[in-house]
């Protein structure tokens, strides 16, 4: 492969990874506060509609954004209350939101399929998108990704350099210890669950805002799962979560490309990539071991005390 | 009851309170928190009755009772985490009631667990100030200037900067103690804080407890080991059946005896009679064990001896005994169990005449919790009771109602589930269990943790007594069991034994802490 054929490949990479980053930041919060969400697939389903639904009647993307944004929120939120507040099972409860998600995204989306709405358009960053082959990978992309790129260190900052970020670590691993610094761990949870929702509901949002700027049925495609598996995979650290969102934004990419080039291979094979490698993802990490470890109370709720 | 409010009125009130610690009471500074005529119920259990205390600043209090005689409760009431049904606490003579612990510690109460509550990912500062940061964006090194200061002070050694899962358990239990500092409290409740330090380290936290009270600090130290409580305790208050029984001065203790008759109400031995049995075949030899975090391990115990192993926690006991029972595999041709070695003996398994393995969890190993006593028994004897494919359960309870008897299991119920029973009654009903099956190798871990005084007494008995079948392996951290019950001393310290040494070797039994400690000077 030349320079001419890897160049869009990169810079196709860093488009379909963005929405898996965002999601992958937003578990990883969830996660830190030490709530286990598997609704993540269906979050983004039913966020990528949220945002599309309000981009279209209200013609603005921004709008549109920030409606999946909420409906990302909304839905940890009641994730949040079946676990924080009603002690359920976090693994039920995230199954229930996945499909719960799925199916109303196709119930409500059904008219809407084909239908286009204002989203977002890549334009260059001044200066930066003139440097040789990283400009054009990086630098001519929408506002989504460049704001995707502010993510992970100000995430860093807040986890090492905040006290509400301390606060938050300190409930997923020991929310005894929190309790007894006089934090208010239920609280902390929701803020948690609540703010990956978020960043959740973003990443569903690129979906339909600026990765297809029309809605069809099944966008989230399994993106949610990949991110779930991501989170593992980056050791529940926001830089090690860009290496991996890329990663499988490239295989997906390639495997659009691949397909494209008409091979004999069948598509459904190659469709099969992305989650052939979430699973040596996984065996990998698992393998190189040792690393930090799940926050100690990830999926444990929090029993009231006395 | 208006005279209640006045400490001395009260301290002469209760029934065995000496002249001497009254008259010190009167010349002591007012009590920063004073506990009134406080009685605590669950259901028709009074876990506490009517006990009235002072904590003054300047003093170490040590609160002794047995497992059971209400400390724990007494002591949850003050951090906050239950209310008193009747009676009050006072701070600075003022009544208070606390609906959380949040109150308590806002109160200047505050208490340092058994089990440390500390986010092992987070720094020492990190965690030291959690909650108390004081501003949105922090700085690790305002921070750890902030903690230095504040450990400078009242001389706690410890590097701010660490990780705490890096910390020894010494070192985090200055970590607890600092959080409380910080936040100013004056009241600090130790429950039995030398369960999980070296001896050396337990001598510098009673230096840390010395100092803090000599700046203005009410110390409660909570404890069933007799010795730390002679040694450091400036009052004695000892709590029996949830009363408390006497308050005393140590100078008025004639002796460890006299103090153990006054916790447990009755003659006890603190001491069993040990005659030697004779040695028999060889039951366990290891061979120089590498692997699983151990290096060269070389034992050898033979039928009719005990060798106890001691280290503190972590220094590589677990994965040996998990090796040696089964649990973990060791490396090839490095353990030999009654004369087979390893992977021959546990392929071949045979229930009785075997090996028996008395783990440390109880409620989780060495019993399902909700299983009653008859399933609990077949657990480890289900070979026995079996005809053909069919379980002969009628003769399990004929059997389970035997051991229940001879051993005195309580509640005297068969149909009893695990759970319900004390730790005391779990852990007879457990070694009942095993010697059913005549075991030629018992593996005992930390048999009498969190047993009262009796229960120990007997649990001891029972082990001295299967040496006549069985060679023993006893693993535990209470130095004062391993000299009682060993014949032998294994020493254990980062995953190496450090020596081996009969019971009689007087001056290596004088330098077990030190070992312990890794300390081993040639």
């Amino acid at each position: 492969m030349d320079f001419a054929i890897v160049v869009p490949l990169l810079a196709a990479t860093v488009q379909t990874g963005t929405p898996i980053l965002y999601a992958t930041l937003g578990e990883m919060i969830t996660e830190k506060g030490g709530v286990l969400n598997l609704g993540v697939e269906g979050m983004m389903s039913v966020s990528a509609l949220a945002a599309f639904l309000v981009a279209y009647s209200t013609g603005s993307p921004w709008l549109g954004l920030l409606a999946g944004g909420l409906a990302g929120s909304l839905m940890g939120a009641v994730h949040a209350f079946v676990c924080v507040t009603c002690l359920g099972n976090q693994v039920v409860s995230g199954l229930a939101l996945t499909i719960l998600g799925l199916g109303l995204t196709t119930f409500l989306g059904t008219p809407y399929v084909g239908l286009s709405a204002p989203g977002f358009t890549p334009f260059d960053l001044p200066g930066l998108s003139a440097i040789p082959a990283l400009g054009r990978i990086f630098f001519q992309q929408d506002a989504l990704v460049y704001l995707s790129f502010c993510i992970p260190p100000l995430l860093w900052v807040f986890f090492r350099r905040t006290s509400l970020g301390l606060a938050v670590t300190a409930v997923g691993e020991m929310p005894g210890a929190a309790a007894a610094a006089g934090l208010k761990p239920l609280r902390l949870r929701y803020f948690a669950t609540s703010a990956g929702g978020f960043f959740i509901g973003l990443g569903g949002a690129y979906l339909s805002l600026a990765y297809t700027h029309l809605w069809t049925s099944g966008l989230s495609g399994g993106r949610g799962w990949i991110a779930v598996a991501l989170v593992i995979f980056a050791f529940w650290k926001p830089g090690r979560a860009v290496l991996g969102a890329y990663l499988f934004g490239g295989i997906m990419a390639f495997q659009l490309r691949f397909q494209a080039l008409g091979t004999h291979i069948p598509s459904s094979l190659l469709l099969m990539l992305p989650y052939l490698l979430t699973i040596f993802a996984l065996v990998l990490s698992a393998w190189s071991g040792r690393g930090p470890e799940a926050p100690k109370a990830l999926g444990v709720n929090i029993e009231p005390e006395g | 009851m208006p005279d209640m409010t006045d400490p001395a009125v009260s301290l002469n009130a209760s029934p065995a309170v000496s002249s001497a610690a009254a008259a010190a009471a009167a010349a002591a500074p007012a009590a920063v928190v004073a506990l009134r005529g406080i009685t605590k119920r669950f259901g028709k259990v009074v876990a506490n009755s009517e006990i009235s205390l002072d904590l003054r600043p300047g003093r170490i209090k040590a609160l002794l009772g047995e497992n059971g005689a209400g400390k724990s409760t007494l002591m949850s009431m003050l951090a906050g985490r239950f209310q008193p049904d009747e009676g009050w606490l006072e701070v600075d003579g003022e009544r208070v009631r606390f609906t959380s612990s949040k109150d308590a510690l806002n109160a200047g109460i505050g208490m340092v667990y058994q089990h440390f509550m500390l986010v092992e990912t987070m720094t020492v500062a990190e965690n030291v100030l959690l909650g108390q940061e004081g501003s949105f964006f922090v700085s690790p090194r305002e921070m750890q200037g902030r903690v230095a200061k504040l450990a400078a002070e009242y001389g706690l050694e410890i590097d701010p900067a660490a990780s705490i899962a890096d910390l020894s358990m010494g070192e985090r239990q200055r970590v607890e103690i600092l959080k409380l500092l910080y936040r100013k409290s004056r009241v600090l409740i130790f429950d039995e804080p030398t369960a999980v330090l070296t001896p050396e380290e337990g001598e510098r936290l009673f230096d840390a407890m010395r100092t803090m009270a000599a700046m203005g600090k009410s110390i409660v130290f909570i404890s069933h080991k007799l010795d730390e409580v002679l040694s450091v305790a400036d009052e004695i208050a000892i709590l029996r059946l949830g009363k408390i029984v006497s308050e005393m001065l140590p100078s008025e203790v004639s002796s460890k005896g006299d103090l153990a008759r006054r916790m447990v109400g009755k003659e006890v031995l603190l001491e069993v009679e040990r005659e030697p049995v004779e040695l028999g075949e060889t039951i366990l030899d290891v061979r120089h064990f590498e692997g699983l975090g151990l290096h060269d391990l070389n034992l050898e115990i033979k039928r009719g001896e005990i060798v106890g192993i001691v280290g503190v926690a972590g220094n590589g006991q677990k994965p040996f005994i998990e090796a040696i029972c089964g649990l973990r595999r060791p490396p090839t041709d490095s353990v030999f169990i009654l004369g087979q070695p390893w992977r021959k003996f546990y392929a071949e398994y045979f229930w009785k005449k075997s090996l028996s393995y008395i783990p440390e969890d109880r409620l989780g190993l060495a019993s399902c919790r909700n299983l009653d006593l008859v399933d609990n028994l077949l657990l480890t004897t289900r070979q026995g009771f079996v005809r053909g494919p069919w379980l002969d359960k009628k003769k399990a309870d004929r059997k389970t109602e035997d051991m229940v008897r001879k051993h005195d299991i309580r509640p005297g119920r068969i149909r009893a589930l695990a759970w319900q029973l004390s730790g005391g009654n779990l852990q007879k009903a457990v070694l009942a269990r095993e010697l059913f099956r005549e075991p030629r190798f018992i593996v005992a871990e930390q048999p009498t943790q969190g047993l009262d005084i009796a229960s120990t007494e007997d649990v001891w008995r029972k082990i001295l007594d299967a040496r006549k079948m069985a060679g023993i392996l006893l693993v535990t951290g209470d130095l004062n069991e391993a000299l009682q019950l060993s014949d032998r001393i294994v020493v254990m310290y980062q995953g190496r034994f450090v020596d081996v040494f009969p019971i009689t070797d007087v001056e290596k039994v004088e330098r077990i802490g030190l070992m312990m400690a890794g300390v081993a000077d040639e």
